[in-house]
């Protein structure tokens, strides 16, 4: 319910906002979070739980929630898995809880079987029996939050570089403090300030009710931090709603920040970002990042209305809401009577139970019996009432052990029970400091004993921990601590010469005057103690996975999924690691944290992809004569980025129907081919014929100028990883073309040679891809056209051999042709500068209708290959296969001076076995079949012993053909193996081949020289 | 994230631009067929990988396409220091 005085800093109450939660509908205010807004409206329960389906509550007012899962929207803008504790509510926002508490839930109708399923129940029962690969997506479906988007998310996002000396993480009082600090004493440093809720001040806005000077605090110091970020040239930013999720080597730092509708909004057109992915590299880190509220420990602790007592008194300050008339405070520190005084204020009626015993009491105990509230010290809780919500408690007496052992909790019930009656609950079991980022690359907590926490190791280069992380309770003391290690930092920085520390005061309430762990092992064994409420981890659990053996914190975590999912067990964790601490009788220190890794928060998918979505989620490339291909209709692959055309459908033919066609056009005419994507580059120096001969397997030192010579170039491990031609120039000029998809690697890796070993050489590399357009001429008829459209070169076969190149005019272009082949048949290869290259395409295609000139795509040209059982480096090998597997031992030269690359590694035995996999022909028995490629060659006894690489039907043969790795193969010709396929209505089947050469046409190489 | 300041470029800029090119100061042996299996093998495959301060190679792939020598801390991930080929020499490598 709402109170009635109302008085907030942060809901507007004029102005009214309309929401549905679960198809109801309800009223809110402008300002507030889903959960006030719920909370206001008296609802109670907002999800299930994981495992048994239990009704829940909320428990947190923050990102520390585990509970209180919604998704929001539908469709493109549906958002799974939010916590309601932290979307503001915007009008018209639609929430559903993640897994419905008012529909019927067959978790919870088995609930009296739940205490037979502890941690591991279901995998140890089920991988038993055999049958858990049935049952597992059942049981899938069953558990778990929202699920999962299945629309192209609608808004967008967007990423955004920043730099900055200091970044202070936390804009509570000490990163206020911090920033300020640094802002002041500085000129030039340039400061980030982050926090994760809307508005900064953090917990400080609690203490505005009762204490004045805070309120006065905070208004001077905001408004200096507003004239800095106002101010012309400013050094301060402030990101709210912004949270720092991931911290990374050398100062880098990723912090999400969501608009304050949570949705894209579009204005004149320009639609700007949900969420924005700050990407900020930093000099200094500050960690201002304050403290978590854990929760007690007791039977059947997870109704709904029990809450943590900071945040009964957030959304009792911050949104004056409350979901109780009658609460019952419990803890074992302070904080408990601060809420109190609040509630005391606002004539709400409470009860305080402390475990601790009487005497040495703090000043807000005192103030607190002062006030008349009934205060029942040395009690503790042991059980909480009620069906799904609490409606009372049982507690007990305790009393201190005199001399427990170390590890031992201290404490002991007495037995003496008694029950009261509540509707709201509200514990403390002391906080828990967020060091989660400053463990994300590298650092390392420690277990301070005074303070009952982990804290942040004490020094570390280019950071600082200030305020309740650093566990100091007291927000003025919080200034002090603040104030000192913006000294720090500014040393750091080289700013400021000598720091003179202030000391803290320590004489007022401090929320880290905490107990130790009420742990009682009588409590810790009851049944429904949970841990974890977001994975339904009971200390029993706990206990189990001990039993079964586990020592180590991580392990203990993995079993029981203590800590998992989306709160990252931000209330839960330290108290399982009490817990285990208890059960495995050792100190906390000696058990310590699971490890924090990044991401704090849940981060949005379409936030880490930014606007690189759509056509900006990879370049892509086209040569010159793309918009040729487009007109002609073709369809297109992507081939390393570049968009090269597949086949070109003719009135309506299927692919199958347009490769043949074209096939046969190449063979029986004439076809013309877009080869422009090949990896290209330019060597230079007079050292360049050496470069080659050491890159490449074969001899090069005696191609003469005017010649192309094929090359194949492997690893020093001796593996194929790259092929193509290579045209002398002159003898200081070549040109190599490589794969078009290995042109980088290749650049790269040539790179390399020649600046970490090779620098005496005189050579030099330019990638020349993009500067020249390549159109292929292929067939028969070849040299009939090249001779209409090229008149100052001889083409006769006698005089432009194969693997030859000459320079001409073509059409007034200059031009570089090589003769060389792809395909088997005449070919020659047309180089022009690139921005001719649709002009000359135009121009053979002009020239070519005589012959009636088909282009051909890529599916074309690997079939035509394919015929001549020329490999594709990539799709033939693997980087696992070495020049002898695929029958080239023919291109390693025998007799160079320098031992070229790889050449060591063909001698390793290994690379000689005859078991080795290589590449051989695969002829099917049915030739109409057409292998799948991938398929595996198996042995007669089910086992794989290689793979299909290449599988085409060829219309030139009118049969089908493949290339294969096979175990062995090239002493295994003309033999029958079988091929296992998965086919269509007939299920697995396996189909005879014949082990063939690769080359499948056109043996003795005759067709090379064309039509005279 | 790496921030590596290239030689070359003589600027601090994001790990992205860069790769990473392995282990620093592994000569090609000048007469691989002399080696035996085993020698031959711990140029091509073995590594230090080193606890501590440990060289490098890194090429500024989206800057200037320069090879060159990183000391970076396989502990903290500190680079110690960056250097052109020849700046350092192997033996002085730790």
């Amino acid at each position: 319910m709402r109170l009635e005085n109302r008085s907030s800093n942060l809901v507007d109450y004029t102005q009214p906002l309309s929401f549905l939660f679960n198809n109801k509908a309800y009223k809110g205010f402008k300002g507030e979070t889903l959960a006030s807004a719920l909370i206001a409206n008296d609802v109670l329960y907002f999800a299930r739980s994981f495992k048994y389906g239990r009704k829940r509550g909320i428990i947190g007012a923050g990102v520390e929630e585990p509970n209180a899962l919604v998704s929001l929207e539908i469709g493109g803008r549906y958002t799974p898995n939010m916590k309601a504790t932290e979307v503001m509510l915007y009008d018209g926002l639609s929430a559903v809880s993640s897994s419905n508490p008012n529909s019927i839930d067959f978790r919870a109708m088995i609930k009296p079987l739940h205490r037979f399923m502890p941690a591991g129940f279901y995998y140890k029962t089920f991988i038993k029996q055999k049958v858990w690969s049935i049952v597992e997506d059942r049981l899938r479906s069953l558990s778990g939050f929202s699920k999962a988007p299945s629309e192209t998310d609608e808004d967008v996002y967007d990423h955004i570089f920043q730099h900055a000396e200091v970044l202070v993480i936390g804009g509570g009082v000490a990163g206020m403090t911090v920033a300020l600090e640094v802002l002041t004493n500085s000129k030039t440093a340039r400061v980030i300030l982050v926090d994760e809720r809307m508005n900064l001040g953090g917990e400080l806005i609690n203490e505005f009710e009762t204490d004045q000077s805070s309120i006065q605090w905070y208004q001077e110091n905001i408004n200096k931090l507003r004239e800095y970020r106002d101010a012309e040239n400013a050094r301060l930013k402030i990101l709210t709603s912004s949270t720092a999720y991931a911290w990374y080597d050398h100062n880098y730092i990723e912090v999400l920040q969501t608009n304050a509708t949570g949705q894209s909004t579009s204005k004149d057109g320009v639609q700007s970002a949900r969420k924005i992915l700050h990407k900020i590299r930093t000099k200094e880190v500050i960690l201002a990042t304050g403290a978590h509220e854990r929760p007690m420990l007791f039977e059947t602790n997870d109704l709904a209305n029990i809450m943590l007592s900071q945040s009964v008194r957030r959304y009792l300050n911050e949104f004056n809401v409350i979901g109780g008339k009658e609460v019952v405070l419990y803890g074992n520190n302070d904080s408990i009577y601060s809420t109190a005084i609040d509630l005391n204020n606002h004539k709400i009626s409470c009860k305080v139970v402390d475990v601790r015993a009487p005497g040495n009491e703090s000043e807000v105990v005192i103030q607190v019996k002062n006030l008349g509230i009934q205060v029942l010290q040395g009690f503790a809780v042991i059980k909480a009432k009620g069906a799904s919500r609490v409606n009372g408690v049982e507690i007990s007496s305790v009393e201190n052990q005199a001399k427990p052992p170390q590890w031992k909790s201290k404490w002991r019930l007495a037995g003496d029970t008694q029950t009261l009656n509540c509707d709201l609950l509200a514990t403390s079991g002391g906080f828990n400091p967020v060091v989660h980022l400053d463990c994300h690359c590298g650092g390392k907590t420690y277990f301070d004993e005074n303070s009952q926490s982990f804290l942040a190791q004490k020094n570390r280069n280019n950071r600082q921990v200030c305020g309740s992380v650093n566990s100091i309770g007291f927000w003025q003391d919080a200034i002090i601590d603040a104030k000192n290690k913006a000294q720090s930092t500014l040393q750091s920085l080289g700013e400021l010469k000598e720091s003179s520390h202030q000391t803290l005061s320590n004489k007022c309430f401090n929320y880290f005057n905490v107990d130790q762990f009420f742990t009682p092992i009588e409590i810790l064994n009851k049944p429904k103690v949970f841990i974890d409420l977001q994975n339904d981890v009971t200390t029993l659990d706990i206990a189990l996975s001990i039993r079964e053996g586990y020592r180590s914190i991580e392990h203990i975590k993995r079993y029981t999924a203590m800590g998992f999912g989306t709160d990252q067990g931000k209330t839960g964790n330290i108290n399982g690691i009490a817990v285990a601490a208890e059960f495995l009788e050792v100190p906390m220190s000696e058990v310590g944290t699971t490890t924090f890794r990044p991401a704090y928060t849940g981060v949005d998918f379409g936030a880490m992809a930014g606007r690189e979505v759509g056509g900006f989620f990879d370049p892509q490339r086209y040569t010159t004569i793309h918009n040729s291909h487009v007109e002609s209709g073709a369809e297109f692959e992507v081939v390393g980025q570049w968009y090269r055309p597949w086949f070109y459908p003719k009135n309506g033919e299927d692919m199958h129907q347009a490769v043949n066609r074209e096939c046969r056009a190449v063979r029986s005419s004439l076809g013309m081919m877009d080869a422009s994507t090949l990896g290209k580059i330019d060597i230079q120096g007079k050292d360049a014929r050496e470069f080659l001969s050491r890159v490449y397997t074969n001899a090069w030192m005696k191609l003469a100028p005017g010649s192309c010579r094929y090359g194949l170039m492997c690893n020093e491990k001796g593996m194929i990883i790259d092929d193509g031609v290579s045209t002398c120039i002159n003898d200081n000029h070549f040109i190599m073309t490589t794969t078009t998809g290995g042109a980088a690697s290749v650049y790269a890796t040539l790179e390399m040679w020649l600046q970490t070993e090779w620098s005496h050489l005189d050579v030099h590399l330019s990638s020349v891809t993009d500067q020249f357009s390549t159109i292929a001429v292929v067939g028969p008829n070849a040299r009939k056209l090249m001779e209409v459209i090229c008149q100052d070169v001889a083409f006769e076969s006698k005089k432009f051999k194969f693997m030859q190149w000459r320079p001409g005019i073509i059409c007034g272009v200059k031009a570089r042709i090589m003769r060389i082949s792809f395909s088997g048949e005449l070919a020659y290869e047309i180089n022009v500068e690139a921005n001719y290259g649709r002009f000359i395409w135009d121009e053979v295609a002009r020239a070519g209708k005589e012959w009636n000139i088909t282009p051909y795509g890529t599916e074309s040209m690997h079939v035509l290959r394919a015929e001549k059982g020329y490999i594709i480096v990539g799709q033939d090998t693997d980087g696992s296969m070495t020049p002898m597997d695929v029958d080239m031992n023919w291109i390693l030269a025998k007799n160079k001076s320098f031992s070229y690359i790889g050449r060591r590694s063909f001698s390793i035995s290994a690379l000689n076995s005859k078991d080795r996999l290589q590449l051989v022909g695969l002829l099917t028995k049915d030739e109409q079949v057409v292998l799948p490629e991938g398929a595996h060659i198996i042995s007669n006894k089910g086992i794989s012993i290689g793979y299909v690489t290449s599988s085409y039907f060829s219309a030139t043969l009118g049969r089908s053909i493949a290339l294969a790795q096979l175990k062995g193969g090239l002493s295994k010709m003309s033999e029958i193996v079988l091929v296992k396929i998965v086919q269509e209505k007939q299920g697995l089947k396996e189909i005879p081949c014949e082990v063939s050469s690769s080359v499948f046409y056109d043996v003795n190489g005759i067709r090379v020289d064309g039509n005279e | 994230m790496f921030l590596i300041n290239c030689p070359y470029c003589k600027e601090s800029r994001d790990q992205n631009e860069f790769s990473p090119a392995g282990e620093a100061f592994i000569a090609r042996p000048q007469n691989p067929e002399a080696l035996t299996d085993e020698e031959w093998a711990d140029y091509v495959f073995y590594r230090t990988n080193h606890k501590g301060d440990h060289w490098e190679q890194w090429v500024h792939t989206s800057g200037c396409r320069k090879y060159f020598l990183v000391k970076r801390s396989t502990i903290s991930h500190e680079v110690k220091e960056v250097a052109t080929f020849g700046e350092v020499k192997g033996e002085s490598a730790s």
